[in-house]
């Protein structure tokens, strides 16, 4: 009889006993498609240049870009804290 | 490999039958208590006994199963309300970025063109009495080069 009651108790018990977790995550977020470009090269001078305004030109032309890519590289920064923020949200 | 089972067979048949499976279980055996107390039938208490433990004993078992399965049906489901909301929240998030994007970058080529018809306006002015030195202008793209080569 104790046998019976010993066995009883472990199957029932086998039965509550679970290690399963529940394997539901949230899928990796994707960016947006601006952010997926890299920046271009810096433009470069004709070698043929004599004249300070053409000069003046394309470094004007480089600043510029060089904001375009900052504001690229502080998106980036802006959307990863976001997304760890968001996802570790939902663990 | 019980987690399977229990998917399998649980997701198919109503939990009821599990506690019920073992109460017939427990009855069947009383019932066989009795009939081997009754000499035509005790061939069919060898047979009953040990059904109605094997009975009681998987309808216990599957009973706490099922128990499990639902707690975790729970979990799962939660779980995925809160997904939904935090991948609702990330798309937001990434119209906001794209949005902000799009305004940034408006206003620098905004800010580009005026600064580009300055200096056609000033190119008079500032080419008058200034011829670059082609060192300058070497110098200059040797500066722009991307030491590490041509980007991708």
């Amino acid at each position: 009889m104790k046998k019976l009651i010993t066995l009883f108790l472990i199957v029932s018990l086998a039965g509550c006993a679970s290690t399963t977790k529940t394997n539901v995550s949230m899928s990796f977020p994707s960016a947006t498609q601006d952010l997926l470009t890299s920046c271009p090269d810096l433009a470069v001078l004709d070698p043929n240049t004599q004249k300070l305004s053409q000069v003046l030109e394309v470094v004007s032309s480089n600043y510029s870009q060089y904001y375009d890519c900052k504001v690229k590289v502080d998106s980036w920064i802006e959307w990863y804290n976001t997304q760890k923020s968001i996802s570790e949200s939902v663990k | 490999m019980s987690s399977w089972m229990m998917n399998l067979i649980l997701g198919q048949i109503p939990v009821w039958i599990w506690p019920a499976l073992s109460g017939g279980g427990v009855a069947v055996y009383l019932l066989s208590g009795i009939l081997s107390h009754l000499p035509q039938f005790t061939p069919w208490h060898y047979v009953l006994r040990p059904l109605s433990i094997v009975a009681v004993l998987f309808g216990v078992f599957m009973y706490g199963g099922a128990g499990v399965t639902e707690i975790l049906q729970a979990q799962i489901k939660e779980q995925e309300a809160r997904i939904a909301v935090a991948e609702q929240k990330s798309n937001d998030a990434n119209v906001q970025i794209q949005t902000k994007i799009v305004t940034q970058t408006k206003v620098i080529h905004d800010t580009k063109v005026v600064v580009q018809k300055e200096l056609v306006a000033d190119a008079s002015k500032i080419d008058a009495e200034c011829k670059v030195d082609p060192a300058a202008i070497k110098d200059l793209n040797d500066a722009a080069k991307n030491p590490l080569g041509a980007s991708k």
